[in-house]
């Protein structure tokens, strides 16, 4: 017997969250892209997503937040920071590769110092999450160790039942039993079989490719410029990743007054090294390319012991001239047998 | 012999004799709908090109990348007619000799390639002629019409609801061959003429700077509109402003190689209806 909400019910339980304050987010469908946004009703909600578009890192990161305004006068400047908005939330219907992407920038907004936006977020926020019964061609959680019904930064698990018919509830963190404590009553016990998992193809050894990003020989290799060819530059893949968390912080306003602005930014853009003086040490597109690669496998892992990467294919998936870190990845473990 | 066969061999034929030094071509995607740029330099590799109707993207972009054309070697692209009217314009803004480009070109009707004949940019002005007369639709046409029926302020909140999803990854930047620019306006600093911000304003501005930029110059290939992760109909403001400029001035973008660019030339009887 396992404990089970039957989709039927969802409604219930979004009505419950509500009731107690949480802002209920889920995926939804709006204005011809997917996405997770705030919901009034169940029903708002699409489950037949195999991923939305953008990932739920906007959640906890939006791609321009203020930080403090100020007014400078002839003696003093008079600054106003800003908070993030607060207030509890639950995400209901988060994919694990989202969920394990927030768990995998934890060390990195808590590093040389906290970075209270995320964390405000991150603690008032319960991730519920659906392991996958679909995969498409893009999909890569399994190369990079994980799986479609990973736990890895999620609250709850829920494994869907054949037929649409609900989820298994698989409590994982007090965060999560909390929340599941207002909806106790909803949820039924059953021995209802849960549906297979999606089959996610393992696509690429991400240690043999490790191994050869790390040897500094292959630092210069031709291979960067050949793979990364046809990027255009553009910041698509960075975006929406649910990792790649970088920024720049912007003043807004004119002389006197204005917004402090912490924006999204991406190492993609020759603009992201340039120097005051004009020199830019990654002068080149496959620079910029290799980086990414390197910080997301060789750099952040060195640092933070766990790969930058939750395997969403997003990257690969959007990419204007179908390039992506699947592709990168792939050929670098050929190059490495 | 199907037309991937017959530009397979011209490509073998003039990468072996040194006539030109690259094909920039299409390849197989990571999977079966997807076809890739590719870059091909040898003649034991035209294999790898791909000629079929999964082959959208416009190429034409990379022949602008630094210093491709700077030893006055010879490139081969393959282009759709929209590819070819971005090499006039290349070519009539200074960007590019167009005599340093061999052109593979093709079109796609349904689900059939056909060959179109020529191989210089000359060679194809009958072609563009001919698209410029059959006034091209909006590639949405039913929510062009659509927007175009809708009162200023119903426009504007269909744009602000667009606007609202762009993320200033500068993908439609980045995919269109008319965005040249080594340093674009946004991403100059001293003086910060546009908010880099993801906001409403700095959505506005971005998206409005680059439909007046645009203007006169784009020739709908759709790579912006494709290349967008937000799917922001791009296409049909540049469509609205082609048209316009039609209107206005009879000026069809691309269609000769010294085609005087329409906002940055002045003639007396130039309609100044909207000058106030």
């Amino acid at each position: 017997m396992t404990k089970i909400l039957f989709s039927d019910k969802l409604d219930n339980c979004v009505e419950r969250w509500k009731s107690a304050g949480l802002t209920v987010i889920g995926p939804v469908q709006r204005s011809n892209i997917s996405t997770y946004a705030a919901i009034e009703h169940a029903a708002e909600l699409d489950f037949s997503l195999v991923l939305p578009d953008r990932s739920i890192k906007d959640l906890f990161f939006p791609q321009s937040e203020p930080m403090l305004r100020y007014t400078i006068k002839k003696e003093s400047i008079d600054t106003d920071e800003c908070l993030p908005p607060s207030g509890p939330r639950i995400i209901f219907g988060a994919r694990p590769c989202d969920a394990s992407g927030m768990a995998i920038d934890d060390p990195l907004f808590g590093w040389d110092y906290k970075d209270e936006y995320w964390f405000q977020r991150r603690n008032e926020t319960v991730i519920v999450t659906i392991a996958c019964t679909k995969a498409d061609d893009f999909c890569m959680c399994t190369s990079l160790k994980m799986a479609p019904d990973s736990t890895k930064g999620s609250d709850i698990l829920l494994r869907p039942l054949a037929g649409n018919k609900g989820w298994q509830v698989e409590e994982l963190t007090d965060r999560g039993r909390e929340a599941f404590k207002t909806i106790a009553d909803i949820l039924q016990e059953s021995s209802d079989p849960a549906a297979p998992l999606a089959v996610v193809e393992k696509k690429f050894d991400l240690d043999a490719c490790v191994t050869w990003l790390q040897n500094p020989e292959n630092f210069e290799s031709r291979f960067w410029k050949e793979i990364s060819m046809r990027c255009i530059g553009c910041a698509s893949c960075t975006y929406l990743c649910p990792t790649c968390h970088c920024f720049d912080i912007q003043d807004e306003g004119d002389t006197y007054t204005g917004i402090r602005r912490k924006n999204w930014d991406s190492c993609s853009f020759a603009l992201f090294t340039m120097h005051t003086s004009g020199h830019n040490p990654r002068s080149t597109q496959s620079a910029r390319w290799r980086q990414r690669i390197m910080h997301k496998f060789n750099y952040f892992p060195g640092k933070f012991s766990v790969n930058s990467c939750s395997g969403c294919g997003r990257c690969s998936r959007q990419c204007p001239v179908d390039m992506g870190i699947t592709e990168t990845l792939q050929e670098i473990s050929k190059l490495s047998l | 012999m199907s037309i991937e066969e017959q530009y397979r061999t011209r490509a073998k034929e003039l990468l072996s004799g040194g006539a030109v030094k690259m094909v920039i071509g299409y390849g197989k995607g990571s999977n079966a709908k997807r076809r890739r740029p590719i870059f091909i330099s040898s003649a034991d590799e035209v294999e790898r090109l791909v000629l079929d109707d999964a082959c959208i993207t416009n190429l034409s972009g990379y022949l602008v990348s630094e210093g491709l054309l700077s030893d006055e070697k010879r490139v081969a692209v393959f282009l759709r007619p929209e590819g070819i009217r971005a090499i006039n314009i290349l070519a009539a803004e200074s960007q590019l000799d167009a005599e340093q480009i061999v052109i593979f070109g093709f079109d796609v009707a349904g689900n059939e390639v056909t060959a179109l004949k020529g191989i210089n940019v000359e060679e194809f002005s009958d072609i563009i002629d001919s698209i410029k007369e059959g006034a091209p639709e909006a590639a949405e046409e039913e929510l062009f019409e659509k927007i175009e029926k809708m009162s200023p302020q119903e426009r504007f909140s269909f744009w602000q609801k667009e606007f609202a999803k762009c993320i200033k990854c500068y993908a439609c930047r980045q995919a269109c061959p008319m965005c040249y620019c080594r340093r674009c306006i946004v991403d100059s600093n001293q003086p910060q003429w546009v908010n880099t911000s993801s906001h409403t304003l700095g959505n506005f501005e971005w998206n409005i700077v680059r439909a007046f930029h645009l203007s006169g110059r784009c020739v709908e290939c759709g790579n912006c509109d494709r290349a967008c992760p937000v799917n922001i109909p791009l296409r049909l403001i540049n469509h609205r402003m082609a048209e316009e400029v039609l209107g206005a001035f009879d000026h069809f973008a691309g269609t000769s190689k010294t085609q005087e660019p329409v906002l940055a030339s002045f003639k007396k009887d130039d309609s100044e209806t909207f000058i106030l």
